[in-house]
């Protein structure tokens, strides 16, 4: 049975590209204009993955309550946000309701396709038992590559997709420098240094929540980050 | 020409007060001099019309004409008396005399006027006489041509003709009328006594001495001088002499003069007035006024003088004053006022003579020095202190004006709302213009303020119609049967597309920048490591520059953002890789002072241009030329530096930039306050 995406969007001629985008790709498509619309839909049936705008027609915020009331209904379903707006303040406040990623709108179809099958692929690894060739463990660490959970002292660090790429490409070999270009190859985005530079400081925050001594992620002035063990 | 001058030029108009001041007294004064001068005609005429016919006062004519006695009645048809005012070439008019003569015969004493003697001749011989008066004294000097003097035997009978030699008569009309004659007689050079003939009590005939008229007699090379006095009060209204010139003792003697020389009697007038007429005059006299009467041809007779008396009593005329008189006083100016009238006679057909009336110009000075002094006082100090009003008035003013241009001029240099401007409350003109300025500065704010925030409101609503040509774009990649032509235009628009992409992310830096900011977390961090990293890092990205770094050997604490601070250093690095050429050298330095760390960024390359100092890191600023860097397409919203400045500014410092000396470079210079 195909996997069902929801596109929540207002911009009728984006809603339809990546609609067309995800169709392509073999995924069952439903696009709602609002949040109305899409909450009366997802009242009788949820969606597999949702992905939302966050200004809706007239409620400039009305992504952030949909994902809210998406997430009270359930607490598995991927939510990735996608919007114009790349306020860091938005990306926070996104993350913290609980999607699974925030992605600017000028992220490429094929990237974000890729973001879509690497939810679902996690979907599928967390029913199934841990496979121990994808894991990674580095001192405090163990990284699973499959769920693309990632576990600080036994304790799950719970990290957005985008965050999970980079906490991987830079624990997959230790001490060395990645820039922040090749950590937005990693994480399949393009965006700007400040963006990443706000990713690894939320990615330190969400560690230090747990270990407030951890001090892996190094930073490279001028040339990236490494991760030290 | 500064306000100021121009308003301190302006006050000198007031200038005029005093000027206005001083033409108007002069007026005054002409005014007054006017006056002064036909009040004198007015005393002059009418002191003139009392002397009108009074030959008694001017030339001792008694007023009831002379007691006819048979002599004088007899000659009169023979010898009509002059008239009285006609002049006669028998007149003598005597020179007034500064000092009495020393009676010795000899002429030293008297004054060498030419032109003030007499000469009278007959045939060869010839004498001079020169009269002169000294208080109420006649002096009579005679200088007689005679080759064969001849003197009186000694102790002869002076009226025994055969011893008789020559001999000087002298005759006289006496104030009562009467004619009297002496004679001088010289029994030798020396002193000599005058003397008359009497008839003695039995008929005789005596000399008898005159002792009031005594004189000398000397001899000269030509002749011989006598010299004798005569009180005045002997004598009336005429006078005369006569030479009695004998060649030898007794000899018949060759006689003239101005007497008749066969019974003596005199012919003309001595031209002097009566001892009265002064003391006439004397009753007009004033302080600062001198009278005096002159016969008809000129000659003085009398004179009363207080010219040099002050008019009005009191101290000196004060400094100001004669400073001041300096100002009105015209060159021109006569220092006295002179009026004349004629003094006729009785039946008022003839000039008798002149009145004179002379009065000093100063008469009324100190009057008219006080109310000049005053005005000018008041003028002058008028003008003063409307001078300093002024001067203050154009220094407040030049004051309030400065303190307006330099508000707006640092108005438009900080951006940032401007919260005072100075002026706005003044009621006047210039409080106008404060307000104008106000407004405009801050419709500019918010023009500048809407343009700062353009950039990023733009990038956010181009993104959307972007993303629809990408998305777009990219299922028509993924649509099959595009035709292989299409796909190079597909390729296209995507490049166009993701270029169009980098230039909205670069249109949101300074937005996300001032983002990160406001949300960056401040921890302490030694500055030296992060730099020496960093330039590592930008030896490996910009191959072809190559970096030097001059950093201390201490720790460097400061207080901030690290990320911050690369990212303005990454900033400041593209800046002098954009402006330098291949293999150039950029250096980054490190210096310290006791609060402030120094971090400058040295470039060789063109020098920062003038019109850039000051601005070059405001927002949207760029001087950057065509062409100025070698890997120069990405976009440049002239931003980079604004970035820049708004590090420092987090990082409690300043940002600032210059040419290097002798202009081969430029210096970015950023100042980070040190913990």
């Amino acid at each position: 049975m195909k996997r069902q995406v929801a596109i929540v969007e207002d911009e009728p001629a984006i809603r339809d590209n990546y609609a067309a985008a995800f169709t392509r790709e073999g995924y069952q498509v439903r696009a709602y204009a609002n949040r109305k619309q899409a909450m009366a839909a997802f009242a009788t049936r949820l969606p597999d993955l949702a992905v939302i705008d966050i200004s809706l027609e007239e409620e400039p915020e009305g992504g952030f309550e949909l994902c809210r009331q998406l997430r009270a209904l359930s607490a598995e379903l991927p939510i990735i946000f996608l919007t114009a707006r790349d306020s860091e303040l938005d990306a926070v406040s996104g993350l913290r309701l609980g999607a699974d990623d925030f992605l600017t709108k000028d992220l490429s179809l094929a990237h974000l396709i890729a973001r879509v099958n690497a939810l679902f692929r996690r979907v599928d690894a967390l029913r199934k038992p841990l496979e121990a060739s994808q894991v990674i463990r580095r001192g405090p660490l163990m990284l699973d590559g499959e769920r693309m959970q990632v576990e600080w002292e036994g304790q799950v660090v719970l990290l957005s997709l985008t965050e999970f790429w980079i906490v991987h490409a830079l624990a997959r070999n230790p001490g060395h420098v990645k820039n922040r270009q090749q950590l937005m190859d990693a994480a399949n985005v393009v965006l700007d240094d400040n963006t990443i530079t706000s990713h690894v400081k939320r990615i330190r925050r969400k560690f230090q929540s747990i270990d407030p001594t951890f001090d892996a992620v190094q930073t490279v002035y001028g040339m990236g980050y490494r991760w030290v063990e | 020409m500064s306000l100021r001058l121009k308003l301190l030029l302006l006050g000198l108009l007031t200038l005029l007060l005093p000027w206005g001041g001083c033409r108007y007294a002069r007026q005054m004064e002409d005014a007054l001099r006017e006056g002064e001068r036909n009040s004198l005609q007015a005393v002059a005429q009418t002191i003139a019309s009392s002397l009108q016919g009074r030959t008694d006062l001017l030339y001792r004519e008694g007023k009831e004409h002379a007691p006819p006695s048979p002599d004088t009645q007899d000659n009169t048809d023979d010898h009509p008396a002059p008239a009285e005012a006609a002049p006669s070439p028998y007149d003598l008019p005597p020179i007034r005399l500064g000092a009495p003569p020393f009676l010795d015969g000899y002429s030293d004493e008297w004054p060498r006027t030419p032109g003030t003697w007499r000469y009278f001749t007959r045939d060869k011989h010839r004498f001079g006489i020169l009269a002169g008066v000294y208080e109420r004294m006649l002096y009579v000097l005679l200088d007689v041509e005679d080759d064969h003097w001849v003197f009186d035997a000694p102790g002869a009978n002076p009226l025994d003709a055969s011893t008789t030699g020559d001999r000087v008569w002298a005759g006289i009309l006496d104030p009562t009328g009467t004619e009297r004659q002496y004679f001088f007689s010289a029994p030798g050079p020396g002193a000599i006594t005058a003397r008359r003939i009497e008839q003695g009590e039995y008929g005789q005939s005596l000399a008898v001495d005159e002792p009031r008229m005594v004189g000398a007699w000397q001899p000269t090379a030509k002749g011989y001088q006598l010299e004798f006095q005569v009180p005045l009060s002997m004598i009336g209204r005429r006078f005369g002499v006569l030479i009695d010139d004998r060649d030898q003792r007794g000899a018949t003697a060759v006689s003239y003069g101005t007497l008749y020389s066969d019974d003596l009697h005199t012919v003309g007038r001595l031209i002097v007035s009566a001892p009265e007429l002064t003391g006439y005059l004397a009753q007009f006299m004033q302080p600062g006024l001198r009278l005096s009467v002159t016969t008809s041809s000129g000659r003085l007779l009398a004179q009363v003088d207080a010219l040099a008396q002050v008019a009005v009593q009191g101290p000196q005329r004060g400094i100001l004053a004669s400073f001041y008189r300096r100002f009105v006083d015209r060159p021109g100016d006569r220092k006295r006022i002179v009026s004349d009238a004629p003094i006729y006679d009785r039946d008022h057909h003839n000039v008798i003579g002149n009145l004179t009336a002379t009065e000093t110009a100063d008469r009324w000075s100190r009057l008219r020095d006080r109310a000049l002094t005053q005005m000018l006082n008041f003028t002058l100090i008028t003008s003063a202190l409307a001078f300093i009003a002024m001067f203050a008035f154009s220094a407040w003013l030049a004051l309030r004006l400065s303190r307006l241009r330099r508000a707006s001029e640092s108005a438009l240099t900080r951006e940032g709302l401007i919260t005072t401007f100075p002026e706005t409350n003044a009621p006047d003109e210039l409080g106008d213009v404060a307000r104008g300025f106000s407004t405009l500065l801050g419709r500019l704010n918010e023009y500048t303020g809407y343009l700062r925030t353009l950039a990023g409101k733009l990038a956010h609503e181009i993104r959307t119609p972007l993303t629809i040509v990408r998305s777009s774009l990219e299922n028509l990649e993924s649509e099959k049967g595009v035709p292989s032509g299409a796909r190079i235009y597909l390729e296209r628009a995507r490049q166009g597309s993701d270029r169009l992409n980098a230039i909205l992310i670069a249109m949101g830096a300074a937005t996300r920048v001032e983002e990160a900011i406001s949300n960056a977390e401040r921890s302490r961090f030694d500055l030296v490591p992060l730099l020496a990293s960093a330039a590592d890092a930008y030896r490996i990205a910009f191959a072809e520059r190559r970096f030097a770094t001059e950093l201390p050997q201490e720790t460097v604490m400061i207080d901030g953002a690290p990320d911050l601070i690369v990212q303005m250093l990454d900033k400041l690095i593209d800046n002098a890789v954009d402006f330098s050429p291949s293999g150039a050298t950029i250096i980054l330095r490190l210096t310290l002072d006791p609060s402030v760390a120094v971090l400058e960024v040295d470039n060789p390359g063109p020098p920062i241009a003038p019109e850039a100092q000051g601005r070059l890191f405001e927002s949207l600023w760029q001087s950057r030329r065509e062409g100025g860097g070698e890997n120069d397409n990405r976009p440049h919203f002239g931003l980079g530096l604004y970035i820049v400045r708004l590090i420092a500014e987090f990082h409690g410092g300043t940002a600032a930039a210059e040419s290097l000396p002798g202009n081969v470079g430029a210096r970015f210079t950023v100042r980070l306050a040190r913990q």
